[in-house]
């Protein structure tokens, strides 16, 4: 129905178009006539008027007449009139006999005129104009005459056998055109069926047979279904394109992910290396390249045995395909004496599962437990040294109080010095004790001042008494720098005192005989300072940093050479702290050493009651 | 030990009875294992070193007896262990057995 509609329209198009060009044709035909109408009355009456007009006798008059024929056709001439000087006609031809018919103001005008005329007039009853001209005829410079000539417009011939043919020519090539270009699309179907046949298979068109050839049934139904099915593939383009959006969208979320956990990895502060089932290394953290000084390319996809650069871990690397999956995996202990010398590395091998507990590889862990076994070397040390600390003067007081019970000693002087031996030693253990909770309970945090008013003239005296045996023993001079009013604080008594005498304890121990010890108590700022000073060994440079930690006991050989627990300072330092105050030390091997304890004064006030 | 008729000498730190050993070349000694100076490990060595004239008996006190001092101990000749805290007549009367026996034997 949209065809047949399509073709009417296209029917009265045609016809108009080819009524407007025939119409053209025709006025183009007669302008054409109507030139060459005018041209030839020009140039027959120009050629007849230079005859004489003796020349228009009854001799000469077929050669006029000829001459007219020549040009003219009959249908064209409509008159010829040749008159003398009064107008009398020589010569008429007239074959429509229209001479009553020319207007008068026409004809007056052409015989009187005296250079060539050129008119048209339109007589009634004649379906013609008529184009007249005129010229006079001279001789000797005196006018003798005028030759009229009547002309009329030939029927135009729009099929002339010339145009005939021409046109014959055009439709005859027109058809041949449209006969190879129609030939040419029958041809360019059978691709396009093939293109959609591809574009269907493409879209995955159900319809769309592999290798079948479909004819081509016609050039608008090719048309339309392979515009069909290039839409179907600009769908499956668009979904594509958004199905890669979202696969590129997920992989950029899985490369940021994959990128934090290795960043997490590299940030770890332990060693991790991952290698497949043929222990190639297919990830190692920066911890480890750092351990190795390696770059990851050099030992990704290298053998994890190579990698790892030690035999021991090389062996066990090598067990675990024996050993197999476990759950805790398998623990070796290793050492880089090279790449990290003093260093001590624990190595945990594993096998790393899926969700369904099957092996897709191998890691290893490698920590540095160097601290770990310091530590437990430092324990074990401070177990065996608290174990003499305790131990030994229990032997002491043992040893002497079963003499004592024994009457094996009558000496009364012996027994005093046994029962001040015994004294001693309970005294020595009783400090060792009281430092061993404070720290404990330090560690558990659960250390509490018990704070109250400290009169430092009665606290100086005691820390003083506790440690003047010993010092006299060594003959040690206790120099007390004291001022004369005793500033007060508010403290801890117990506590503060244990500190004191831990640094007492030391200057005492570390000098050797002979020595000095100064103790000084002065106020400043708020705060009441303790200084105690000793012409000791000193303590280096290198020990300094250390000697509040807990257990650490220098490697002097003065230092090992006396009983020490490591605990005294540490202690005092914690308890400096839970003051909010602050300690200093001075030192220098060979010089001695200076401690000043500062404690800051508080405002004691009385609770209401 | 001097009731029982022995006769003591004493020394403060591991030099010191090293040098007692060698000049007064003692029967037994009894030391510990903590000292200033050279410790009871180190001395215990340099009396198994001794060629002529060493101590019968060396008596190593300790708090208590682990792996590593049993196996150096053992590797002594003629020493043995005592764990503090122990009683005097105990020590007295180890020495006295050690001495009445046929042959020395480690413990």
């Amino acid at each position: 129905m949209k065809l047949n509609r399509i073709s009417i329209i296209m029917l009265i198009l045609c016809l108009a178009g080819l009524s407007l060009f025939t119409h053209a044709l025709v006025n183009n035909e007669q302008r054409r006539t109507k030139q060459q109408i005018l041209a030839k009355g020009n140039y027959l009456t120009s050629l007849i008027a230079l005859y004489p007009i003796r020349d228009f006798s009854l001799e000469r008059r077929d050669f006029f007449l000829r001459t007219l024929n020549e040009y003219t056709s009959p249908e064209g001439l409509v008159y010829f009139y040749v008159h003398d000087q009064q107008g009398q006609s020589l010569l008429s031809l007239a074959p429509d006999n229209l001479a009553a018919r020319i207007p008068a103001d026409i004809q007056s005008k052409s015989l009187y005129t005296m250079a060539f005329t050129q008119q048209q007039f339109h007589p009634q009853g004649f379906d013609h104009t008529i184009y007249e001209f005129a010229k006079p005829v001279f001789e000797n410079g005196q006018k003798t005459g005028t030759v009229r000539l009547g002309l009329k417009l030939e029927p135009a011939v729009l099929f002339s056998m010339e145009r005939v043919q021409l046109v014959g020519m055009v439709l005859f090539f027109v058809a041949a055109g449209l006969g190879l270009f129609y030939y040419g699309i029958i041809n360019s179907l059978k691709p396009l069926s093939h293109l959609n046949q591809n574009l269907k298979r493409v879209c995955w068109d159900p319809e769309a047979v592999a290798g079948e050839e479909v004819p081509a049934v016609g050039i608008t139904p090719v048309i339309s279904n392979l515009e069909g099915s290039l839409g179907q593939v600009q769908d499956r383009l668009g979904r594509i394109e958004a199905q890669n959006t979202q696969m590129a969208a997920r992989i950029g979320a899985v490369t940021f992910e994959k990128n934090q956990i290795l960043n997490i990895l590299d940030s770890i502060h332990f060693g991790i290396i991952i290698a497949d089932h043929q222990n190639r290394v297919i990830h190692i953290n920066g911890y480890m390249l750092k351990l190795l000084k390696r770059s990851r390319q050099e030992i990704i996809d290298r053998p994890a045995g190579e990698t790892i650069e030690n035999e021991t871990l090389r062996t066990a690397l090598a067990g675990m395909d024996d050993i197999g999956p476990s759950p805790t995996g398998k623990t070796v202990e290793a050492v880089y004496p090279e790449l990290a010398p003093g260093e001590v590395f624990q190595a945990l091998f594993s096998f790393l599962t899926d969700q369904d507990g099957l092996s897709i590889g191998k890691m290893i862990q490698i920590k540095n437990i160097t601290g770990e076994k310091i530590a437990e070397s430092a324990k074990g040390d401070f177990i065996a040294s608290v174990s003499h600390e305790l131990l030994t003067p229990l032997t002491n007081i043992k040893s002497y109080s079963e003499l004592l019970m024994d009457d094996e000693v009558t000496d009364a002087e012996m027994q005093k010095e046994f029962y001040n031996i015994i004294n001693e030693e309970t005294n020595r253990l009783s400090h060792l004790v009281q430092n061993l909770l404070n720290i404990s309970k330090m560690e558990m945090g659960n250390l509490t001042l018990n704070k109250g008013t400290v009169r430092t003239d009665w606290f100086v005296k005691d820390c003083i008494a506790t440690v003047e045996g010993s010092a006299r023993e060594k003959n040690i001079t206790i120099e007390k720098d004291l001022p004369d009013i005793f500033p007060s604080i508010i403290a801890d008594k117990e506590l503060l005192r244990t500190a004191i005498i831990n640094i007492m304890g030391n200057a005492v121990k570390y000098t050797p005989e002979n020595g000095r010890i100064r103790f000084a108590i002065a106020e400043q700022d708020k705060t009441v300072l303790f200084e105690i000073e000793d012409s000791g060994y000193g303590i280096s440079q290198e020990d300094l940093p250390h000697i509040f930690d807990k257990f650490f006991r220098s490697g002097d050989h003065h230092i090992t050479e006396q009983k020490g627990s490591g605990l005294g300072l540490a202690t005092t330092s914690e308890i400096v702290q839970l003051h909010e105050g602050a300690i200093d030390v001075h030192s220098q091997i060979g010089s001695g050493t200076r401690f000043t304890v500062r404690i800051p004064k508080e405002e004691y006030r009385i609770a209401e009651s | 030990m001097k009731k029982r008729g022995y006769r003591v000498l004493t020394a403060p730190d591991g030099e010191a009875g090293l040098k007692i050993i060698r000049a007064e070349h003692p029967d037994v000694v009894i030391t510990d294992i903590m000292m200033p100076k050279i410790d009871g490990r180190t001395l215990c060595e340099m009396i198994n070193g001794l060629e002529d004239d060493r101590p019968l008996l060396t008596i190593v006190m300790t708090c208590r007896i682990s792996h590593d001092e049993r196996i150096w101990v053992e590797a002594m000749t003629d020493t043995i262990f005592m764990e503090k805290p122990f009683s005097p007549s105990l020590l007295v009367d180890s020495v006295e057995n050690y001495f009445s026996r046929p042959q020395v034997n480690r413990c």
